[in-house]
C-alpha cells in the first residue's frame, strides 16, 4: 500500500481554500486576480486529482487514509482526517475538472460583473467545501463540509442579491436543504449512539454494517439509513425537497452548472454511495431510496416538458437525472449510480454552460423568445447538441451507457421501476428536443446574437468531448468501472441487448416527436394544451408543489411565527420591559431620595430608627 | 410611679417643666426668629432650674451663663447677620412635616414606654448631702479631669479661632 | 422622681428633633440642636443624682458637653454666616450640594 500521490490528496481542497483566503484578503478591486487565482488553484487541484486517479487506476487496491485526533472526551475520541478510495478518487476528478472548467468559463461570463473577485472567492470556497466533503474520512467531518457546501450555495445562488427573486431563491435553497441537513444530523447522532466505540469513520461503519453482522439492530439500521437519505434528499433535490433546485437558477449560470453537475447535488448521491454499507444492510431503506428516486425521475421529467425557462428545464432535468442515480443506488447498483453521476456531471455541466452562452448572447431565458441561434453560434450549438443527445440517452454518447446500465439493473430487480425509468427517458428526450429545436432552429427572433468569447467556448468543447467519451469506461462489454469501484463485488450486467434497444428507441422516439412538433409542425404545438389545458397548467405549475408547500407549511408556519412574535413582543418583551421598568423606577425613587436635603435624610434616619426599634422591641410581643 | 406628694421639689419641678415645654413648643411654633430665641432662652433657664433641683448648682450657673447668655446672644448675632424671610411658606412640605411629627411622636412613645418599663433601683446612698458640690467639681476638674479640662480649653480656643476665620469676609 | 426627669428630657429631645427636621431656617435648626443637647444634659444630671451610684461624674460630663456645645454653636454660626454670604440664603432646603 505504498502510495505516492494519495497521501498528498489533502492538498487538493487546500488549493481552492488558499485561493479563497487570498481573494478575501487582497481581492478588492483586483479583477484579474480572481480569475487567475480561481483558475490556477482549480487547475492545480485537477492535476493532483488526475494523478491520484491514475494511481488508483493502475493499482486497484491503492488506498490511503490519515486521521489525527481532533476531540477527545471521556472514552470517546473523534478523529478528523481524509481517506482516498477509488470512489473518492473518481469524485475528486469530477469535481476538480468541472470546477476548473467553470472557473475558466466564468472568466468570460462574469467579466462585466463588478463583484467578480467576490464571485471567484465564493466559487473557490465552494470547491474547497465539496472537495473536503469528498475526502472526509468520517461522518462528522463530512457533515461540517456538507454544511459549508450549503452556505456556499446560499451565497452563490443569492449572488445577485439586489434581485428579489435571487434573494428568495437563496433563502429557499438554504431553508429547504436545512430540512435535509437536520435529517442527516439526526442520522449521524443515531449512528454515533449505536456504533461500537462511537466510531464515525467510514471504514468502521463499513465493517459494522457489511454483511449484516447484527451489531446494530435492523430497525435502527433502517432509521439511520432513512435519516441519512433525508439529508441526501435535501441536497440532491429529490422529491419532496426538490423545490429549491429550479429556483436556484436565479444564481449566475456557471454556478448553476457547478451546483448541478459537480458539487451540491452530487453531494447527496455521494453521501448515499459513501454510506452504502448502511443502506445495503436494510432492504427497507433501499426500497425507499429506489422508489423515491424513481418517482422523482418521472415527476421532474414531466414538469420539464412544460417549462419555458431554459435554465429551469435543465434544472428539472437535473432533478430527474438525480432521481435516476438514487434509483440505481436503491437498486443495489453502486456502480450505476456513480457512473451516471460521472457522465451526468460532464453533460449537465456542458448543457448549463451552453445555456449560459445562449443567455449571454440573447439576454433572455425564455425559450420562446429565442430561435435560429444555430447559424450564429456554431460551437455552442454543436456542443449543446452533444449534451442534449447524451442527456437523452442516444448511443454512443455517455448518457446512453449510464442510463442503460441503470435501466438494466431496474429490469432485473424491479420491473416496475424499469417502466418508470423508460417513461422518464422518453420525456427527457422529448423536452430536450423541444428545448434544442426552439432555441437553435427556426426563425431568428433577434439579430444581435453572437458567438461567445473563447474562454467560454473552450470549456464547452472540452466538456463535449468528455460527454462523448466518458461513457466508454463502463459498457455492457467492458466492466472496468464496476470492478474497479466495488472491488469486483458487483456483477456486470452484461449483454442486455433488449434493454439497449428499448432505451435507445425511446430516446429516439422522444427526439422524433419533438422534431415533429417543433420543427416540422406535423403535430400542432397546442395539440395537448387545447385538449387538456388542465394537464398543461398542472405541469407548468409544477404539480402545484410550491403552492402546496405554501398552503401546508409556509402559511401555518408563518402564522405560528406571527403568534410567537406576538408572544415575544408582548409576553417576553413585556417581562423584560417590566424588569427594566422596575429597575428604572427604583432608580427614579433613588434619585428622589437622593435629594441633597439634609432634613429629608434626617427624617428617613428617624423613621428607620423608629421602625428598627419597633421591630426589635415588637418581637417581645409575638 | 407618679405618686403625687406635693413636696417643694415637685412643685418646683412642675413649674420648670411647664416653663421648658412651653418654651420649646413656642420656639418651634413662633414665626419670628427673634421670638424663637427668646423662648429658647426661657427653655435654657428652665433647664438651669432643673439643674438646681438636681443639686447641680454649679452646672445651673454655667447653664445660665453659657446657654441663656452666650449661646442665645450668639444666635441673635447670627440672626441679625443673615437675612430672614419670616415664615415664608413654612407649610411648603406638609408630607415632610407630618412624617416628622409622626416620627418624633413615635420616638417619644418608644422612649416613654422604655422609661415606664424600666425599673430604676433606689440610689445606694444619696449624693454627698451637705457637701459643697461646686467645690467638689472644682477639685475633680483639677485632679482627675485635668487633662480633659485642658483639652477642652484647647478645643474652645481652636473653635473660636476657626469660627472667626470662617465668618470673616475673605480678603479681596 | 427619676422617671419624671427622664420623661421631661425625652419631651425636650423630641421637640428639638422635630424642630431640627422641619424648620427651614438654618439658625433655628441650630437652636433645635441646642435643645436636644440640653435634653441629654438633663438626663446626665438626673442620673448623677438618682442613679444607682450617685456621683459627680455625670455633672462633670455635662460640664464638658456644655463646653463642646458652646464651641459647636460658635462654629455653626460661623459656617452659617459664610454660607449665607456665598448663597444668599439661610434656608436649609436650598443647601442641596450633597445631591451632586
Amino acid at each position: 500500500m505504498d502510495t505516492t500521490f494519495s497521501q498528498w490528496a489533502w492538498l487538493i481542497p487546500l488549493f481552492p481554500f488558499a485561493a479563497f483566503l487570498m481573494l478575501l484578503a487582497f481581492g478588492r478591486g483586483q479583477r484579474m486576480l480572481g480569475v487567475t487565482l480561481g483558475a490556477a488553484s482549480s487547475f492545480a487541484g485537477l492535476v493532483l486529482s488526475i494523478l491520484v486517479l491514475i494511481e488508483h487506476m493502475t493499482d486497484g487496491t491503492a488506498y490511503y487514509q490519515y486521521a489525527f485526533k481532533w476531540l477527545h472526551f471521556g472514552s470517546v475520541t473523534l478523529n478528523a482526517g481524509f481517506e482516498v478510495t477509488n470512489l473518492t478518487a473518481i469524485m475528486l476528478v469530477v469535481v476538480t475538472s468541472v470546477s476548473f472548467l467553470v472557473n475558466v468559463y466564468s472568466a468570460g461570463y462574469m467579466k462585466d460583473d463588478e463583484r467578480i473577485s467576490v464571485f471567484f472567492s465564493y466559487v473557490a470556497l465552494f470547491s474547497f467545501s465539496m472537495l473536503g466533503l469528498v475526502l472526509a474520512d468520517n461522518m462528522l467531518t463530512l457533515y461540517i463540509f456538507w454544511e459549508l457546501v450549503g452556505v456556499c450555495s446560499f451565497l452563490l445562488v443569492g449572488f445577485w442579491y439586489s434581485k428579489p427573486e435571487a434573494k428568495a431563491a437563496a433563502k429557499k435553497a438554504f431553508i429547504v436543504t436545512r430540512i435535509g441537513d437536520a435529517g442527516l444530523l439526526l442520522g449521524i447522532l443515531l449512528l454515533y449512539w449505536y456504533m461500537p466505540d462511537h466510531a464515525l469513520d467510514f471504514v468502521r461503519i463499513g465493517n459494522v454494517f457489511e454483511g449484516n453482522t447484527g451489531v446494530i439492530a435492523a430497525g435502527v439500521t433502517t432509521w439511520i439509513a432513512v435519516l441519512i437519505f433525508i439529508g441526501a434528499v435535501g441536497k440532491s433535490g429529490q422529491f419532496p425537497l426538490h423545490v429549491w433546485l429550479p429556483d436556484a437558477m436565479e444564481g449566475p449560470t456557471p454556478i448553476s452548472a457547478l451546483i448541478h453537475a459537480a458539487t451540491m447535488v452530487a453531494a447527496g448521491v455521494y453521501l448515499v454511495a459513501r454510506t452504502f454499507d448502511i443502506f445495503q444492510a436494510s432492504q427497507t431503506a433501499m426500497d425507499i431510496v429506489a422508489y423515491v428516486g424513481g418517482f422523482t425521475a418521472i415527476f421532474a421529467a414531466t414538469i420539464g416538458v412544460a417549462q419555458n425557462d431554459i435554465k429551469r428545464i435543465l434544472a428539472y432535468s437535473t432533478v430527474s437525472q438525480l432521481g435516476y442515480m438514487m434509483m440505481a443506488l436503491g437498486l443495489n447498483s453502486l456502480t450505476g449510480g456513480i457512473f451516471h453521476l460521472f457522465t451526468h456531471a460532464f453533460f449537465k455541466a456542458l448543457l448549463f454552460l451552453g445555456a449560459g452562452s445562449v443567455i449571454h448572447a440573447v439576454h433572455t431565458q425564455n425559450i420562446h423568445e429565442m430561435g435560429g441561434l444555430g447559424s450564429k453560434m456554431r460551437i455552442t450549438t454543436w456542443t449543446f447538441a452533444i449534451g442534449a443527445l447524451a442527456l437523452s440517452g442516444i448511443p454512443p454518447f455517455s448518457g446512453f451507457w449510464s442510463k442503460d446500465m441503470i435501466l438494466h439493473t431496474a429490469l432485473q430487480e424491479k420491473p416496475f421501476l424499469f417502466v418508470i425509468g423508460v417513461a422518464a427517458a422518453f420525456f427527457t428526450a422529448f423536452y430536450m428536443s423541444r428545448l434544442f429545436f426552439l432555441v437553435f432552429m427556426g426563425k431568428p427572433k433577434g439579430d444581435h446574437a453572437h458567438e461567445s468569447p473563447s474562454s467560454m467556448t473552450i470549456p464547452l468543447v472540452v466538456l463535449a468531448v468528455l460527454a462523448v467519451v466518458a461513457g466508454f469506461i463502463q459498457t455492457p462489454w467492458n466492466d472496468t468501472l464496476g470492478t474497479w469501484l466495488t472491488d469486483g463485488a458487483e456483477k456486470a450486467h452484461g449483454g442486455g441487448g433488449l434493454v439497449m434497444v428499448i432505451s435507445a428507441a425511446v430516446g429516439l422516439l422522444g427526439l422524433y416527436l419533438g422534431w415533429l412538433v417543433f420543427v416540422k409542425g406535423t403535430i400542432a404545438r397546442d395539440a395537448v394544451s387545447s385538449r387538456a389545458p388542465w394537464l398543461v397548467r398542472l405541469l407548468e405549475r409544477k404539480y402545484y408543489m410550491d403552492e402546496l408547500y405554501e398552503m401546508l407549511l409556509v402559511r401555518p408556519l408563518r402564522g405560528l411565527g406571527l403568534l410567537l412574535n406576538l408572544i415575544d413582543d408582548y409576553v417576553v418583551d413585556g417581562i423584560v420591559r417590566a424588569v427594566g421598568g422596575t429597575a428604572v423606577l427604583f432608580g427614579r425613587g433613588g434619585t428622589r431620595l437622593q435629594s441633597g436635603q439634609i432634613q429629608t435624610y434626617g427624617l428617613v434616619t428617624l423613621l428607620g430608627i423608629v421602625i428598627l426599634i419597633a421591630a426589635i422591641v415588637g418581637r417581645r410581643f409575638w | 410611679m407618679f405618686n403625687f406628694n406635693f413636696s417643694g421639689e415637685f412643685v418646683a419641678f412642675f413649674v420648670f417643666a411647664v416653663m421648658i415645654i412651653s418654651g420649646a413648643v413656642l420656639m418651634v411654633s413662633f414665626a419670628k426668629v427673634v421670638h424663637m430665641v427668646v423662648s429658647l432662652a426661657a427653655v435654657f433657664i428652665g433647664v438651669a432650674g432643673m439643674f438646681v433641683l438636681l443639686e447641680a448648682e454649679f452646672l445651673a450657673f454655667v447653664q445660665v451663663l453659657i446657654y441663656a447668655g452666650a449661646v442665645s446672644i450668639l444666635m441673635i448675632f447670627g440672626i441679625m447677620m443673615t437675612k430672614h424671610q419670616e415664615a415664608d411658606a413654612e407649610q411648603a412640605k406638609p408630607l415632610h412635616e407630618t412624617l416628622t411629627a409622626i416620627g418624633a411622636l413615635a420616638l417619644f412613645g418608644i422612649l416613654f414606654y422604655a422609661i415606664r418599663q424600666s425599673d430604676f433601683p433606689e440610689p445606694e446612698q444619696a449624693l454627698a448631702q451637705g457637701t459643697d458640690n461646686t467645690m467638689e467639681i472644682g477639685k475633680l476638674l483639677f485632679t482627675q479631669y485635668v487633662i480633659p479640662f485642658e483639652l477642652v480649653s484647647v478645643l474652645l480656643t481652636v473653635a473660636f479661632i476657626g469660627a472667626i476665620v470662617l465668618a470673616k469676609k475673605e480678603a479681596e | 422622681m427619676l422617671s419624671s426627669y427622664l420623661t421631661m428630657a425625652a419631651i425636650l429631645f423630641c421637640i428639638g428633633l422635630y424642630g431640627a427636621l422641619v424648620k427651614r431656617n438654618a439658625v433655628i435648626i441650630l437652636l433645635s440642636i441646642e435643645l436636644m443637647l440640653n435634653a441629654v444634659n438633663l438626663n446626665l444630671v438626673a442620673f448623677s443624682k438618682y442613679g444607682v451610684v450617685p456621683s459627680l461624674t455625670g455633672q462633670m460630663f455635662t460640664l464638658f458637653s456644655i463646653a463642646v456645645a458652646a464651641a459647636e454653636a460658635a462654629v455653626g454660626i460661623a459656617i452659617l454666616i459664610a454660607l449665607f454670604r456665598a448663597r444668599g440664603t439661610v434656608n436649609a432646603d436650598e443647601y442641596d450640594e450633597m445631591r451632586r
